[in-house]
């Protein structure tokens, strides 16, 4: 009976609270859903376990579906998961239809949602049941395979492994911990770094550095732009909206929800490429998509209904295996540790009540994002023109308060938003990837364990191949994504070369 | 043969250098992926360079010298000076909310572009509210810890 106990009337007001707050960053250019979430984990240090998710999740779904009203009204995707909804968005807001096409929208991130949330509920216990047995090869090669899949999905297959093992480095810097059977020596510093960095860099202030000091830093260097003027924002009511306007794009509406959590699955890919994938595939199966692009509601159909199923897809490494799916629930993993909570394939069957109060704030989320945006557009849509003046120094200032406040006070954390402010700018700058040195961070440290204790319990670098039928399948994994990045690799350099010679 | 094979990916971790063994192999990779990179990204990249085709990142981009290196101390002092603030008010949070009263104001100030009286007085109240809600709500109704 605890599950009722938490589902008190503040538990739904966090949750809705959140969606609201999470609402409001998704639309505010520049603002992300992850940054949402790292901004506001501060506040989930007094709430318990159940309360602070209920507050992190809204943040998140809110976060996805906001990014929907400046793609649609400006042209500017307000998160890069919105990029393939200006497409469509913004051509039906300059004919007057602003507001249907954002209804458009609002109901396919419902649906997306929601047939996300129904995969997660199924498949997580599932897939968790399945690792339980893991032994520490397995697991080993299951983060191998993570950070191959992360890297051959990244731009460049080498720049992105590179930055994967750069993250990986960065989490070896510390103690080779005693409790994970090491022998507690210091390792990657110099000596008199020692008393600020026996335990590494804290998770939360690594992470709450790159997606928000950075994220400011890299606004500065642009300048102060002139900002939206009233006069820009048209919410327009021509063509109105109604239910009838899905009929016959039902299969598109399901094959991109579907899309959009099996992206979210796949650790360390974003929202942009569940979205992309999506429209594409309408695009090359619909029977008409010859309006796609000058304001089909069916290209915003297939973008919003899978940018927001993400959310759910996004969940179920995280929540069964302990690797995050994209950047924010890489920050999710840190409300976790904060409460003590490890999450892995432990983490369901132990904590069952958690895991049903969390699809309840998930769902609620979902339902929470859709009616206060259905009714509220109109409102919603002016948070927009919030100027950057007032918002920067405050998400600075709440940057701070996560920072410190994560180990009760300690003024290095405080340091390490400021160092890693600088390193996600320049990492950034320079062309590496911020995804899977995240990735590589979060999961270095456990690589290193169940590497290190395979090898000394077998004595053999061949046990990683012969182990068990599992590990010999993921090794197959691992080749099947290293091949796929090849032959990507190639085919765009056909392409390419084609348009040259064109 | 089978014995040979064997012994080829044979290993024994000494206990007392068990935490340098991963971080060794991270090194190898690290150096090995950057060879790659120097070789197929980076030296490319620096002949379109000096083909004049492509442009330095940060040194050779247009960007907003001022306002980037501007915010960059400005945040730099105010987590120098919580902390010194911090330690004249200790465990009340003080230092967190005067100095985040004054950097909020600042980078309001440093971001605004053109300037006017309204905007100005805006950005005054909001320094001044925003910090004292964050410093009520977490620190005395949250027992947060700040500095």
């Amino acid at each position: 009976m605890d599950i009722l106990a938490s589902l008190d009337f503040s538990f739904f007001l966090l949750a809705a609270l959140g969606t609201l707050v999470g609402i409001i960053f998704g639309a505010i250019p520049g603002m992300t859903a992850t940054m949402a979430v790292a901004v506001c984990l501060p506040l989930t240090y007094a709430l318990g376990l159940e309360h602070g998710l209920a507050l992190l999740l809204g943040l998140y779904v809110g976060g996805i579906s906001g990014g929907m009203v400046p793609a649609v009204l400006l042209n500017i995707p307000g998160t890069p998961s919105s990029i393939t909804t200006t497409f469509d968005g913004y051509p039906m807001a300059q004919k007057g239809e602003g507001e249907r096409a954002l209804k458009v929208c609002i109901v396919a991130s419902l649906v997306g949602g929601l047939i996300s949330a129904a995969v997660l509920f199924l498949f997580a216990p599932m897939l968790a049941d399945f690792s339980i047995k893991f032994s520490y090869v397995e697991k080993f090669l299951i983060i191998l395979l993570a950070l191959t899949v992360i890297a051959s999905l990244s731009s460049n297959m080498l720049v992105g492994v590179f930055s994967g093992v750069i993250g990986i480095w960065l989490s070896l810097i510390g103690t080779y911990s005693l409790s994970d059977g090491g022998n507690g020596k210091t390792r990657l510093m110099f000596d008199f770094l020692e008393p600020y960095l026996v335990d590494g860099f804290a998770l939360l202030p690594v992470l709450i550095g790159i997606f928000g000091i950075s994220t400011i830093l890299l606004e500065a260097e642009k300048g102060v732009k002139g900002g939206l003027s009233g006069q820009s924002l048209k919410v327009g009511k021509e063509g109105h909206f109604s239910l009838g306007m899905f009929k016959g794009r039902l299969t598109n509406l399901v094959r991109s929800s579907f899309i959009g959590t099996f992206v979210g699955m796949l650790p360390g890919v974003g929202g942009s490429a569940a979205s992309v994938l999506a429209y594409t595939q309408e695009k090359n199966l619909a029977k008409d998509s010859s309006q796609m692009g000058k304001g089909a509601p069916q290209g915003l159909i297939a973008s919003e209904s899978a940018n927001n199923a993400l959310t759910g897809g996004a969940l179920i490494p995280l929540l069964s295996l302990g690797i995050p799916g994209d950047s924010t629930t890489a920050v999710l993993i840190g409300a976790f540790t904060l409460q003590g909570i490890q999450v892995g394939p432990l983490f369901i069957p132990e904590n069952s009540a958690t895991w049903y109060v969390m699809m309840v704030a998930l769902v609620f989320a979902n339902f929470v994002m859709f009616f206060l945006m259905f009714f509220a557009i109109k409102h919603i849509a002016k948070v927009v023109l919030v100027p950057k003046y007032i918002l920067y120094p405050i998400i600075v200032m709440m940057c701070v308060v996560g920072a410190y406040a994560i180990n009760y006070g300690i003024m290095f954390d405080v340091w390490t938003l400021l160092i890693f402010g600088v390193v996600g700018y320049l990492v950034q700058k320079i062309g590496l990837e911020v995804a899977p040195l995240i990735i590589g961070f979060i999961l270095g440290g456990s690589a290193e364990v169940y590497f290190v204790k395979s090898l000394e319990s077998f004595g053999t670098y061949s046990i990683f191949f012969t182990k068990s039928p599992i590990a010999m399948v993921l090794w197959g994994l691992i080749a099947a994504s290293v091949i796929f990045a090849i032959v990507m690799e190639y085919k765009k350099r056909a392409q390419h070369r084609l348009e040259a010679a064109q | 043969m089978e014995s040979a094979q064997s012994s080829l990916f044979n290993v024994s971790i000494d206990f007392g250098t068990s935490h340098l063994f991963f971080p060794h192999i991270i090194h190898w990779i690290l150096a090995i992926l950057f060879a790659f990179i120097l070789v197929l990204k980076v030296l490319p990249f620096l002949a379109a360079v000096r083909r004049g085709e492509r442009t330095l990142p940060i040194i050779g981009e247009p960007m907003h010298v001022g306002l980037f290196i501007g915010t960059l101390v400005l945040i730099a002092a105010y987590f120098y000076l919580m902390g010194v603030v911090g330690e004249l008010f200790p465990y009340t949070g003080l230092g967190f909310l005067f100095t985040s009263i004054v950097f909020v104001f600042l980078m309001s100030l440093m971001f605004m572009g053109r300037k006017s009286r309204r905007k100005v007085i805006t950005a005054l109240v909001n320094a001044i509210v925003a910090p004292t809600l964050a410093w009520f709500i977490l620190g005395k109704l949250f027992y947060i810890t700040l500095p």
